[in-house]
């Protein structure tokens, strides 16, 4: 090993001869900070022995929302634990999870509002009172239009402004400002995120299944990384039965993850080539009549099509290893392998971005193999478990009669007229990409003029950085509601600073599974600084706008005008009264929502242990030192649609005729531009997660960074020293999109045409003291091609150039 | 009094380094990656891709052995370094004088230099915060993942990790120092 280690490199040596045969172990790792000056200060604090409080929260840290219990000790917080009450996350927190105490005492936090002075872009600012900042927001101010302004400019089109929020509990309160102001125009993460994954699920089994990992004896994760992209309680059900311990895991991923060091197979594919695999393996249990043909005859439709299509097109083993890179006789073995195991085989659904061209119908390929295995709502299958019910809350959605459809929407529209969707469907989330270039193109059916962020960070979450910078300039008014001061929020023209999630109580939650349970996220401390929770926000922003623009409305629409003689203004405002969503706190309206269904001890459960089920009083109990019991075991709910589909037919879906109308082969196939191919001298680049850190939302923790400072460029250890690339040597990479820099680390674990490293860092905002400028971000070389289904991003479809610099 | 140790299912761990963080934050270690407590033992893989030799890639999680015969203690000149009623190994900062004997002595290179007061720390079981709560697990044994820990009390024959070492398979680290680790793991 040439890479510098810390001073336990050579530890253990002789133990790794005992154990694996191998030969020295370097003990800390490698990648970790070794920065002098930093290692004299710490801000952890030893946690005390005297009195403390201790309240149940639900982490942030990432989308997992595992249940954490924070000790406070004079009024600081000391230490979140993992709360072992919740059965989605089982008594554990991983290393974000425990980070997040510098999430709130991060000193780089969003103190107080503020308002753009300087150019736009540049992250000047001038801080300002609440009432300022919605003044700012209503009128603007000498350096940037107010939204009075471009609304009645606009004619009330309530659709002039953009909404888009990132993943998390507050994210439907921040919706519900979305609905009341009446906008079409709404972008979340999900088509840089899941989106084909949820919608091929959803159409082929009828909604996005999880996988009960406790129970299976076969499993397949395919470009999915739990022991580094943690999703619980996948990753902590799984690991612990690798290895010859019940389950047998193969992994499939171009990359040796550490879910390939912890599988008992990997196997190296091709990138963007595992539909192939798939319809490979469905060919060798069609051809030797392995699926469960009991359940196909009853539970299936459309097999006999996709039978003629797999057969027809002759996607045998021996055809997908010259595409996957995947020697054919192990497709055999695995095909044969996982039916054997049938129904407790799981060809892991996964959860994550879009990574090429064909995901969607790799996914609905993946749904149709676990189909026909017969392994669906099922224990050690696929399930989808039980979700316990909750109150819906009020909530206002008022009809803008000049308000405008979603300006990239219709399907019908051909590449290059305005509003071009260049995709089949455009879902609830919409197309980000698709919107932003078509807005960068001037083909939107109307003006969009502002915008709100909430939580989000476009300029780090989305490929080619550069259009969004553009995107977010031609902005006429940026309102950002965020916690951190990251590169979107150095866009906007008025900052709103949230609070922190242990700032603040946020809607309760339910959360479906084998093991139903309802959480809520209590308020830990009060907020600090001048900051709020969004719904806080909202409701000052709102009482500051409701009016104001309530008169715009009445100015351009008829019908609010008619509506206005045949009773009164007051009466038709109290349908337009954007306070209303926002009247009650937040621990009111988590109250309603449980107490008519679960009654007074539900309310108090949550305040308490965060968590609620019915009969958690009797069910729930310590088993051992790590484990415990959330359901007696006949208690869990493997199955609750009769082994059945949930689609509307109750089948699995394998022929969709509503696909061909749309252009979208109506069942899975390959075509040739599938295949995977990259230009001599160039690279392609593999995007990913791994555990410490999450996305860019934690790019600036200093206890994070502790363990791993910077992202590093996985290269082809042969291809490296071919090149005179050492470990730490500086490289530049670029596409056609634009360039980064990152150093090297020269592995075996990646192919010798492909190049890796971690998505979040590289962020360009000075106001992060530890996340500016450190390390290489992805999304500015990656480019902006969207998948033809839904629009969504794919993120490894682009090939790369490097130098060392 | 009891005798603590702990037992390691290190098959299960992912490297995460949740038990990293948890032990820095419980226990007010400094940041910094030569400043652990606790860490776990990574190795370059073997082979050519794609023909990489799985096993070679093995995460060792490991800290402090705790050893029954530990070398730290033996060549304290101070006695600083100490068993405590729990016969855990201990430093006593008021005595310790950083001749920095006991972290050339110590085997599994478990000791560092806490640069505030200048001794030498280490993994304490987190005796002197969570022990002394009246709590039974160890910061990094709570927040595990994929619980790769088991803490507890050897002498008591009735403990998970009496048991667990009675029905697995287990192995010490360099047990031919004949140091006495107290930290098993399980195969
Ligand atoms: S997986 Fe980690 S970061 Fe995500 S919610 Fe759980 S503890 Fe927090
Ligand atoms: S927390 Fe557990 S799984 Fe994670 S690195 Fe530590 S021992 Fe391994
Ligand atoms: S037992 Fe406590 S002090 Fe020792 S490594 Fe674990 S968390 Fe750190």
């Amino acid at each position: 090993m040439q890479v510098e280690v810390s001073r336990r490199k050579f530890l253990q040596g002789s133990v790794a001869m005992s154990i694996v045969g191998g030969s020295s172990i370097g003990v800390t790792n490698l990648l970790a900070s070794h920065n002098e000056k930093e290692s004299k200060t710490s801000i952890t604090t030893k946690t005390g022995t005297g009195e403390a409080k201790e309240i149940a929260t639900l982490c942030e840290m990432c989308v997992n929302k595992c249940a954490a219990l924070a000790r406070v000790e004079d009024g600081i917080v000391t230490k979140l634990n993992p709360n072992p009450r919740f059965p989605k996350s089982k008594n554990m927190l991983c290393p974000r999870g425990n980070a997040g105490i510098q999430a709130l005492y991060d000193p780089d936090r969003l103190k107080h509002p503020m308002i753009r002075v300087g150019k736009k872009g540049e992250g000047e600012f001038k801080k300002v009172s609440w009432e300022e900042a919605y003044e700012a927001i209503l009128n603007g101010t000498d350096k940037f239009t107010g939204m009075n302004k471009i609304l009645d400019e606009e004619k009330d089109n309530r659709s002039s402004f953009l909404f888009c929020a990132g993943e998390g509990m507050a994210e439907h309160t921040f919706k519900q400002f979305y609905s009341a102001f009446g906008s079409a125009n709404w972008l979340n993460h999900a088509s840089l995120c899941l989106q084909t994954v949820i919608s091929g699920y959803g159409v082929t089994l009828g909604g996005y299944p999880q996988a009960d990992l406790d129970n299976a004896e076969y499993v397949i994760m395919a470009g999915a990384n739990r022991a580094e992209a943690i999703v619980t309680p996948d990753t902590m059900d799984i690991f612990k039965r690798t290895k010859r311990r019940g389950a047998k895991l193969i992994c499939i991923d171009p990359r040796f993850t550490n879910t390939a060091a912890k599988a008992d197979k990997w196997l190296a594919i091709n990138p963007g080539t595992d539909l192939a695999f798939v319809l490979a393996l469905t060919y060798v249990v069609i051809t030797e009549e392995l699926y469960d043909k009991k359940y196909v005859e009853e539970n299936v439709a459309g097999f006999d099509k996709y039978k003629v299509n797999i057969l027809d097109n002759k996607y045998t083993p021996e055809w997908a290893e010259k595409i996957t890179n995947i020697k054919a006789k192990e497709i055999y073995k695995i095909a044969r392998e996982f039916m054997a195991h049938a129904p407790k085989a799981v060809y892991y659904p996964g959860r994550r971005s879009t990574f090429s061209n064909n995901d969607f119908q790799l996914r609905r390929a993946m749904a149709i193999f676990q189909g026909i295995s017969g392994g669906v709502d099922t224990k050690g299958g696929l399930v989808f478990g039980k979700k316990l019910k909750l109150s819906p809350h009020a909530s206002l959605v008022p009809l803008y009669d000049r308000a405008q459809a979603r300006a990239v929407n219709k399907v019908e529209r051909t590449k290059g007229q305005v509003g071009y969707s260049d995709c089949a469907v455009v879902s609830g989330g919409g197309s980000w990409v698709g919107w932003r270039n078509r807005y960068l193109e001037n083909k939107m059916p109307y003006n969009v003029r502002g915008m709100f962020i909430y939580k989000h960070n476009p300029m780090m979450n989305m490929p080619n950085t550069q259009k969004t910078a553009q995107m977010l300039e031609k902005m006429e008014l940026v309102v950002a509601i965020d916690t951190m001061p990251s590169d979107t929020v150095m866009y906007a023209d008025v900052v709103l600073p949230e609070c922190t999630y242990l700032e603040r109580t946020d809607p309760v939650k339910t959360f479906g599974g084998v093991e139903p349970s309802i959480a809520q996220r209590n308020k830990v401390l009060d907020p600090m600084f001048e900051t709020k929770p969004v719904m806080e926000i909202l409701r000052g922003l709102t009482e500051k706008i409701s009016k104001p623009i309530f008169d715009i409305t009445k100015k351009y629409d008829e019908e609010v005008q008619s509506e206005i003689k045949d009773s009164s203004e007051e009466e038709v405002y109290a349908e337009f009264d954007l306070t209303k969503p926002f009247e009650h706190s937040q621990e009111e309206v988590n109250e309603h929502m449980v107490k008519g269904l679960y009654g007074e001890e539900a309310v108090e459960a949550l305040k308490k242990h965060g968590v609620f089920y019915p009969d958690m009083d009797k069910y729930f109990k310590q088993v051992s030192a790590n484990e415990h019991q959330y359901y007696p075991q006949k208690k869990k709910y493997y199955s609750v649609n009769g082994g059945k589909a949930k689609t509307e037919s109750k089948k699995v879906e394998c022929y969709l005729p509503n696909l061909a109308k749309k252009c979208v082969d109506p069942m899975p196939m390959w075509h040739d531009e599938y295949n995977f191919n990259v230009p001599n001298g160039k690279f392609r680049l593999l995007t990913g997660r791994h555990a410490q850190f999450t996305q860019s939302g934690t790019s600036n923790n200093a206890v994070l960074r502790d363990l791993m400072p910077e992202n590093y460029l996985w290269i082809n250890r042969r291809v490296a020293e071919k090149k005179h690339i050492k470990f730490g040597d500086m490289i530049e990479i670029s596409s056609s999109v634009g360039k980064t820099r990152i150093k090297a680390y020269p592995t075996e674990k990646i192919a010798p045409n492909q190049l890796f490293f971690v998505h979040g860092f590289g962020e360009e905002s000075e106001s992060l003291t530890w996340a500016y400028k450190n390390g290489g971000n992805d999304n500015a070389v990656i480019e902006d091609i969207i998948e033809p289904v839904y629009g969504a991003s794919s993120m490894h479809e682009t090939n790369v150039e490097i130098r060392k610099v | 009094m009891a005798r603590y140790g702990m037992a390691l299912d290190y098959k299960n761990c992912i490297n995460c380094k949740a038990c990293e963080v948890a032990c820095k934050e419980e226990n007010g270690v400094l940041l910094g990656a030569d400043k652990h407590r606790i860490w776990v033992g990574v190795k370059e893989i073997e082979g050519e891709y794609p023909l990489l030799d799985i096993v070679s890639s093995t995460f060792m999680p490991s800290q402090c052995q705790h050893c029954d015969d530990a070398p730290c203690e033996m060549v304290c000149p101070t006695h600083a370094t100490y068993y405590d009623d729990n016969n855990v190994v201990r430093v006593d900062v008021d005595k310790c004088i950083l001749c920095s004997y006991c972290m050339n002595a110590c085997p599994y290179d478990a000791r560092y230099v806490d640069d505030r007061t200048m001794t030498v720390d280490k993994c304490t079981f987190c005796s002197d915060t969570r022990l002394e709560r009246g709590e039974v697990t160890t910061a990094c044994q709570n927040t595990c993942p994929t619980k790769v820990r088991t803490f507890g009390d050897l002498d008591d024959p009735d403990s998970e990790i009496s048991e667990l070492l009675r029905t697995r398979e287990h192995f010490s680290l360099k047990a031919n120092l004949g140091t006495k680790p107290k930290l098993f793991y399980l195969t």
